[in-house]
């Protein structure tokens, strides 16, 4: 015959038994008092596990968290309007860049009478971007770019540094 | 105080959909019952409620990833038992809980029989006791009895079989019964 042990009356108070297992348990526990003793020690623990009641955050719990995901949109807006206008600066750079390229490309090119209007027009635009790309200009636009992007990239790092604290605290 | 009776799915929803205060009404579902298990898994007040608060964060964080596949509850809890475990590790206090699974269980049970405990009520002194427990025993307990987690979602969290949970669970169970049961108290029960 099979010994009865704590795991079977644990699993009989948690209806895991099968129906044959379960009927030689409560067998068994009708006939022996010890046994049926064990099992009452065991269902009134369970019973009283049962109804402990959790404990409490304090007060406002709830609102300091909302705080920090409301605080968290604010600042995740803040970086999006920041790197908008950093990629916008950088775009019309880089676009100035490539059409003073495009202007010593048309240069170097020969072009029939027909295209003498829209020669002139590009000659008029690159003229403007060679003056500003050019030797004297390069180094000061050089420069403040550096500089732009060394400010960029540090209130980047600042500002994601900054959200991180504070969504973790 | 309607939405207090909306499901946890349609709060996630309407969440996702943009209403962030919603969110409230999910933190105080769970706060306290999570909070409790916390506190008994890393046995502070103070590191518990901070622990929680990065798992409600975690969880907001991450609700645009959430698919509806498992249950809020057991996400939920996936998080708060990972960054207990977590918690636990940085406080270099984890191999501690993990070796003295066993002892711990015997030390408490000689340690709850002693005179200084006599007179506690019982449910106060069950409370005590699982605030005791290891880690994972206090988890298991926690999820079984307060948030009525069956054994196949507590393995779920956990991360362990089936199997391993009814083990812990009935030794924690045992174990409580063994103290209740030598100090003759069950008398006094019901």
């Amino acid at each position: 015959m099979k010994n009865i042990n704590d795991d079977l009356l644990n699993r009989l108070i948690d209806d895991e038994l099968s129906s044959e297992e379960k009927n030689f348990v409560l067998s068994e526990l009708e006939n022996s008092p010890d046994l049926k003793k064990r099992y009452d020690a065991l269902l009134k623990t369970n019973y009283l596990l049962k109804n402990i009641q959790p404990d409490s955050v304090s007060v406002d719990f709830s609102k300091m968290i909302m705080q920090k995901i409301s605080k968290r949109g604010i600042i995740e807006s803040q970086q999006k309007r920041f790197l908008v206008v950093v990629l916008s600066l950088l775009g019309i750079i880089i676009l100035g860049i490539v059409s003073y390229l495009f202007y010593q490309i048309i240069n170097s090119l020969q072009f029939s009478d027909d295209n003498q209007t829209i020669t002139t027009y590009s000659n008029t635009i690159g003229d403007y971007f060679s003056a500003l790309f050019g030797k004297k200009n390069l180094s000061i636009l050089g420069s403040a770019l550096s500089f732009i992007m060394l400010i960029s990239g540090y209130f980047l790092y600042d500002y994601q540094k900054h959200s991180k604290n504070n969504f973790s605290h | 105080m309607i939405m207090k009776n909306l499901t946890d799915v349609e709060i996630i929803e309407s969440v996702k959909k943009g209403n962030q205060a919603d969110y409230a009404v999910l933190i105080d579902r769970y706060k306290n019952k999570a909070f409790t298990m916390l506190k008994r898994m890393l046995k502070n007040d103070f590191d518990a409620e901070e622990v929680l608060m990065d798992c409600f964060l975690k969880a907001y964080n991450n609700l645009s990833s959430f698919k509806f596949e498992a249950k809020f509850s057991t996400w939920f809890y996936r998080i708060v038992y990972n960054s207990a475990l977590t918690k636990l590790s940085s406080a270099k206090r984890k191999i501690e809980n993990e070796m003295s699974t066993v002892d711990d269980l015997q030390y408490l049970e000689s340690k709850y029989l002693a005179d200084d405990f006599i007179k506690e009520d019982n449910s106060m002194l069950i409370k005590k006791i699982i605030n005791e427990l290891p880690s994972k025993n206090a988890a298991v307990v926690t999820m079984f009895y307060l948030e009525e987690f069956s054994t196949e979602e507590i393995s779920d969290v956990l991360q362990i079989s089936v199997a391993n949970v009814k083990v812990i669970l009935h030794r924690s169970r045992n174990l409580l019964r063994e103290i209740i049961e030598k100090r003759n108290l069950l008398q006094e029960i019901l």
